[in-house]
């Protein structure tokens, strides 16, 4: 199955004629002229993939039969693919109309995709190869920039209604498409992106998206009913989670489909909800949603959708397979990308180096680390990214909490009482917990660099990781917000930016003592 | 925000995951799920991986995995 971008059906005609390598059957057609050319599907070399992804239709088929596969949420892992091309391409071999929509969020998750370089390709090129027919931008499409989002947009039909980009800022996005069928059956298909309620933008980092604006998806997804009359078939394309695509249902019954995205949920079979079929294929990978329209007198009479659980399938395409090894053997994961005078040792020096990178990474006040996330007992001198991952292989997420001195205290207090000793690593203070002789804390003394103590008065930016926001029982009144990277991206930032890794000896930022005796842990 | 947990109200960061809340909800079962003898689902039943990110108002449900041994 091939398809082609075009302003409309003669520059298309003319524009695949000129390629000469297109089969003349189908086309998507867009709001406004556009540039930009999906790539050939995979050659046909897979065998025949087993009954289980076969269609579970029933009706007769006397009307227009329309499969189209989906997935949600890859998050960078590619190994299943070889198994998804087998089973596109054996379904289009079948001679069924296929097409092959994302529900975003193909980016962020996995080492292999999010650092090659550049990063994403390896995503690029197998959904190029799969042949991809449209896809919706995830909050995670944005995590690797701008650039890397326009390329992604350049190359596979791209639509969000409720993004509004600034002029210039994102021309390759549209509201929506027109898909053609082999027999003419017009496949309206409209994108939508969740959005965060205190800031209104997808969860990413602001930067990432400072020149685009985002409206409220299901208030915009009532505009997009006009698009009814545009087709035959209309579908929701979204990345705003499934209870969300829940309440598109109820309210949109004009949609025949909506696939979704964003909660990582597993709708096995497809619900029908208000007359809609609502679907959405877990997360990672692990599975291919596939939807089966029947249509007859242009509309849709029957409907089904289901997911093929890929651990069962057997068929892998071999063209495909090896490129998945090929991008596994990503030589950024072994290159240097800093150089110690020393190596890097103890769980204080670490911590100090992974609190600083993220403390630096957000313009935070304060940073902390726990031990229990600090995987290496030493860096080697040359450090590779694969020592990052293995350092921190966690992907915890930082999250900052405006907080008192006194809400530090109570964190610090939460971390002493695991384990009665010291937990947490520092960046941006250093602190004394001063204890009794049954080793309970009787008071944390916290003070600035210059030996100075902190304010009482004062609210600080504090970052932690995920795993300790959700894991302490601390005080905070500001519920706290997640910053959208990880300790491990921050770390590898860090250390790329040149920084003086000599001041990485044992230096420790936190200690207790007993009465006014020191003792350091 | 806040995110249901088997009926119980849990508060947690924006842009928080299932396995945030969970952690927060309660250790022993987060300790379950994560060893696969229990499993999250939406309220409708549909199983939600640990890594789906979650939105204020969301509500979740730990159930047995169908096979597993009661938890004692």
């Amino acid at each position: 199955m091939k398809r082609a971008l075009s302003a409309g059906p003669v520059l298309r005609r003319l524009f695949l004629a000129l390629l000469g390598v297109f089969v003349l059957s189908s086309c998507v057609s867009m709001p406004s002229a556009t540039t930009g050319l999906p790539a050939p599907a995979a050659p046909a070399e897979a065998s025949a993939t087993s009954a289980s992804t076969r269609s579970s239709l029933t009706t007769e088929s006397t009307g227009s039969h329309i499969v189209i596969f989906h997935s949600n949420d890859v998050h960078g892992k590619i190994d299943n693919f070889a198994k998804v091309a087998a089973i596109l391409d054996a379904e289009r071999k079948s001679g069924a109309d296929v097409f092959f929509f994302s529900a975003g969020d193909n980016f962020s998750g996995d080492p292999v995709t999010d650092l090659y370089d550049p990063p994403g390709e390896p995503m690029l090129e197998l959904l190029g190869r799969l042949g991809l027919d449209v896809l919706t931008p995830g909050n995670h499409e944005f995590d690797y920039g701008m650039g890397a989002m326009r390329k992604f947009a350049a190359r596979f039909p791209t639509v969000s209604a409720n993004i509004e980009p600034r002029p210039g800022a994102f021309p390759e996005l549209r509201p929506w498409v027109v898909l053609t069928a082999k027999d003419g059956t017009k496949i309206v298909v409209f994108g939508l992106i969740q959005i965060e309620p205190d800031n209104k933008i997808p969860s990413t980092h602001p930067d990432k998206v400072k020149d685009l604006r985002f409206s409220e998806p299901l208030a915009k997804a009532l505009e997009m009913k006009k698009l009814r009359a545009s087709g035959q078939v209309l579908i929701g394309l979204t990345h705003i989670g499934h209870e969300q695509d829940l309440l598109l249902a109820k309210q949109m019954p004009e949609l025949d489909v909506i696939i979704g995205g964003h909660s990582h949920t597993r709708v096995d079979p497809a619900e029908n909800v208000n007359g809609v079929l609502v679907a959405q294929a877990g997360a990672d990978g692990f599975f291919l949603g596939r939807i089966d329209l029947l249509l007859k007198n242009g509309r849709v009479v029957e409907k089904k959708g289901r997911l093929i659980d890929l651990s069962q399938a057997r068929d892998e395409d071999e063209t495909i397979k090896a490129m998945i090894t090929k991008f596994h053997q990503n030589p950024a994961l072994a290159r240097v990308i800093a150089k110690a005078p020393l190596e890097i040792a103890g769980k204080s020096a670490l911590g100090n180096l992974m609190t600083d990178a993220i403390r630096q990474a957000h313009n935070l006040d304060i940073a902390f680390q726990n031990n229990g996330g600090i995987r290496l007992n030493r860096l080697p001198m040359a450090i590779t990214i694969n020592d990052v991952y293995t350092l921190e292989p966690f992907g915890n997420l930082i999250v900052q909490f405006d907080m008192t001195p006194a809400e530090i205290r109570s964190l610090i207090k939460s971390s002493w009482e695991k384990r009665l000793e010291i937990d947490l690593q520092v960046s941006g203070i250093t602190y004394i917990v001063r204890i009794d002789s049954a080793r309970q804390v009787k008071d944390i003394q916290l003070s600035n660099p210059d030996g100075s103590l902190l304010a009482e008065g004062r609210t600080y930016k504090v970052g932690v990781s995920s795993y300790i926001a959700s894991s302490y029982k601390f005080a905070h009144q500001d519920p706290g917000r997640s910053l959208q990277t990880t300790v491990s991206e921050d770390l590898i930032r860090y250390l790329q930016s040149g920084v003086d890794l000599g001041v990485y000896r044992d230096v420790r930022r936190a200690s207790w003592e007993i009465a006014a005796k020191t003792s350091r842990n | 925000m806040q995110v249901k947990v088997n009926e119980k109200t849990i508060e947690i960061f924006a842009g928080a995951r299932v396995r945030d809340v969970l952690r927060k909800y309660s250790r022993a079962e987060w300790t379950l799920v994560r060893k696969n003898k229990k499993k999250v689902t939406d309220p409708y039943g549909h199983e939600v991986g640990l890594d789906g990110e979650l939105n204020g108002g969301e509500s979740l449900v730990i159930a047995a995995r169908a096979g597993a041994e009661p938890h004692s």
